[in-house]
């Protein structure tokens, strides 16, 4: 073998073995492959009646919002140029995997046959979701024994929920609406209740770009990490404090909490009685505020530290507002405290998502 | 011409003055690469000065000096050239050049292994509880983006998209996949901020999922060995008739040992309850539908996957009576191949590693003895799952050069003592 041939062959291994890096790749799994949780794996909760999200849409012309019944979340009733009518209904149930099951009911009641798959099925958009329509029309005469019958089903599959959205009328009126059925649909967009879920920050979170807190000048704000809403340290002279703000849709209770605080100072649980000595309340513009006020030891540091905390009910929301650090400090930033808590501009609850 | 052009090459090429100056490179790459790993890390001074043809720029003790270098790669190559032309140019078939030919197939056995093992070798972790069974090992640095859908009452099809190819920020497309996905954004580390009410920031990243709830900041990428990045990415998904819409794909989501340290973390600050609402509203799965199937999504530790499973029977940690010095770590498997029909008990141990289908298990991290079932936890076991096609390069170099070096030195010996007689 010469040189150069050696040199080529050598060159083209590598450049072999360099090329050999998929960007994308496809498999064929077995289901139970990665299906299977640990079993310290945190299960998501299943959606209870107030985390189901609410429903925004617009609704078409002639098309008329009515009281929801039964299993419904939102009817309508739909009203035609000649008296026609044809009733609408948004149906949330737990998902199953078996909703043409549900769509066979429908069927049957139309007197057609089962449906094996979901392939009848036609794409359409629910908002920004991808769902499912089966347009199903009687061939009996099944109106009052003059006109046929139809029903407009679309199928959303969002988290553990499926959706049915489903218009039924006279066959050519249904037929008719069909376009607005589908505007509808495209209209609708769901918004989390506030109380089970964290709600989204809402649009109106600052007014002419200052901050919803009026912030005394020797305070920083810092990063307040993952779980709070805001942070601030206070330094002075070799001590410091730190401002913490979180908010919970939960109302764990005042001892519970007091107690939390108690715990960060190293103080044993007390029930409520023995700690109204150090609760007092506050006025906030609508309503009032709960104080506590305990000096112990930051169990982090094992430095000696005074907590003054305040418990905000508002909009269904709770509010911590926490002042931590050297007693000194603490002491002379209670009142400065006080008013900043007082300067909040909560959202309103009709904002709140 | 050609041929005086190509004699000189030959010439270069086969010197050793090549070879001196080389392997100077070579100690210099070392010390300076050496240096930059207590401000790059590991990771990125191997990426920056080892697994790179050119070395542009030196940074040394946070000064930088503009400086050209020939990475590994190159100095590698042009070693290996060096000494495969010098071993053809300069070939005698003679029984007394037997060892030195030997000692220099061995070197150059030791070259093209390392080289393998650079490109080939992949080490993963396989990280699982008593009981557990699992037929993937995951990647402690690379990432990524899965989609699953049915693809028959039994098996899924999975589609998965490297974290090299979200760092390109395009658009992807794939013949599995009915829509393409835009990358908006890829954060390589990042940390999740819930979206509680009043908060100092903006809208939702996006418009589904967990964005709803959660806001994502990219973090400066971490270099030492201790932390992980955690990647997070922005995804547009866009079928036939447009865009289907925006989510947020987060490591954050799918890491078992970071999403237990958040919910403690909440825990303590909300209570139980909330925390395990929180995590729950962080956990649940993403997905998108398309031509009437469902796209599950999530962004998650890139996966070798085996045709066969282990399942942990047993986790054994021993310490040494009356101290804390671990004495044992031990891990009871049960390997099963349907393909093979194979159904056994294997113990791994350390130093005692399961050779099977060109990989090798090593007992890597253990989470078992008293203190674990005190704590009430499930014992759990992490084996380190090594890939090398080069793994036996490096013995039958060292071999070859041993068996040459020998060889050549019981030439000149045989020959000194026949002379003297």
């Amino acid at each position: 073998m010469s040189f150069r041939n050696a040199t080529i062959l050598t060159l083209a291994a590598f450049a072999l073995i360099g090329c050999n890096r998929d960007d994308v790749k496809v498999y064929h799994v077995a289901k139970d492959d990665s299906a299977a949780p640990p079993q310290n794996q945190i299960v998501a909760p299943v959606p209870t009646e107030n985390s189901q999200p609410q429903l925004q849409f617009k609704l078409p012309g002639g098309w008329q919002e009515i009281a929801p019944s039964q299993m419904r979340v939102a009817s309508f009733t739909v009203t035609g140029t000649n008296g026609e009518t044809a009733d609408v209904g948004v149906i949330p149930l737990p998902s199953t995997g078996q909703e043409i099951q549900l769509v066979n009911m429908w069927r049957q009641q139309m007197e057609l046959p089962a449906l094996t798959n979901e392939t009848a099925a036609e794409t359409i958009s629910v908002g920004n979701d991808s769902a499912k329509l089966f347009d199903i029309a009687s061939d009996a005469l099944l109106i009052d024994g003059k006109s046929r019958a139809r029903i407009l089903v679309a199928m959303l599959t969002r988290g553990e929920m499926s959706w049915f959205f489903k218009m039924t009328g006279d066959d050519s009126f249904v037929a008719a609406q069909k376009p607005n059925f589908l505007q509808f649909l495209k209209s609708i967009s769901f918004v989390q209740n506030a109380p089970a879920q964290i709600a989204a920050a809402p649009a109106a979170q600052s007014e002419g770009g200052k901050s919803i807190w009026a912030v005394p000048p020797d305070w920083k704000q810092i990063d307040p990490g993952a779980m709070l809403s805001a942070k601030f340290s206070i330094t002075s002279g070799d001590g410091s404090a730190e401002v913490n703000i979180l908010s919970s849709g939960m109302d764990s209770g005042l001892a519970a909490n007091v107690n939390r605080w108690r715990g960060q100072l190293g103080l044993p649980t007390a029930d409520e009685t023995d700690f109204s000595k150090s609760i007092s309340t506050f006025d906030i513009p609508n309503g009032h505020a709960t104080l506590v006020d305990f000096n112990g030891t930051d169990s982090k540091t094992g430095k000696p530290a005074r907590l003054v905390g305040a418990i905000v009910p508002q909009n269904g929301q709770t509010w911590f507002y926490k002042l931590m650090g050297d007693d000194e400090i603490v002491a002379s930033q209670k009142d400065a405290f006080i008013k900043f808590i007082q300067s909040a501009k909560y959202p309103d609850a009709g904002n709140a998502p | 011409m050609l041929a005086t052009l190509l004699k000189k090459l030959v010439k270069i090429f086969t010197s050793l003055r090549l070879t001196v100056i080389l392997l100077t490179f070579a100690i210099v790459l070392v010390f300076i690469g050496t240096l930059a790993q207590v401000d790059e890390g590991l990771y990125q001074a191997q990426a920056r000065y080892f697994r790179q043809w050119i070395v542009l720029g030196l940074d040394v003790f946070g000064r930088k000096i503009p400086v050209i270098l020939p990475g590994g790669y190159l100095i590698g190559t042009l070693l290996l050239i060096n000494l495969l032309a010098a071993h053809i140019y300069r070939f005698q078939l003679s029984v007394k050049k037997i060892g030195i030919q030997l000692t220099h197939a061995g070197v150059i056995l030791l070259l093209v292994g390392q080289l393998v093992t650079d490109m080939m070798a992949r080490e993963t972790q396989m990280h699982f509880v008593e009981g557990e069974t699992k037929s993937y090992s995951e990647s402690p640095r690379n990432y990524e983006l899965i989609f699953t859908t049915e693809d028959g009452a039994n098996s899924d099809l999975e589609v998965a998209i490297s974290d090299k190819l979200l760092a390109r920020d395009g658009e992807i497309e794939n013949t599995n996949l009915p829509f393409s996905i835009r990358v908006k954004s890829f954060w390589k580390n990042s940390e999740p901020q819930f979206r509680a009410p009043m908060m100092q920031n903006g809208p939702p990243l996006a418009t589904n999922g967990v964005a709803a709830n959660f806001d994502f900041h990219p973090l400066a990428e971490t270099k030492t060995m201790d932390d992980k990045n955690v990647p997070t990415a922005e995804i547009e998904i866009i079928g036939a008739n447009g865009s289907l819409g925006d989510w947020i794909v987060s490591d954050w989501t799918t890491d078992d040992s970071m999403i237990e340290a958040l919910r403690q973390d909440y825990a303590s600050q909300l209570g139980a309850q909330m925390a395990q609402k929180i995590i729950g509203d962080l956990t649940q799965p993403q997905f998108v539908s398309a031509n009437g199937r469902k796209y599950t999504f999530a962004l998650q530790p890139e996966r070798m996957r085996f045709p066969f499973s282990l399942t942990l029977l047993k986790a054994t940690h021993t310490i040494y009576e009356g101290t804390d010095i671990p004495k044992d770590f031990r891990s009871r498997v049960q390997l099963q191949n349907p393909r093979t029909g194979e159904n056994r008990e294997v113990e791994i141990s350390m130093n005692h590693p399961l050779r099977y289908d060109g990989l090798t298990f090593y007992q890597y991290q253990m989470s078992a003895g008293e203190a674990v079932e005190q704590a009430g936890q499930t014992p759990s076991s992490v084996l380190q799952v090594v890939r090398n096609p080069a793994w036996l390069t490096p013995y039958l170099g060292c071999a070859l050069v041993a068996a040459g070096l020998v060889t050549q030195f019981m030439f000149h010996l045989v020959g000194f003592i026949s002379k003297r007689k």
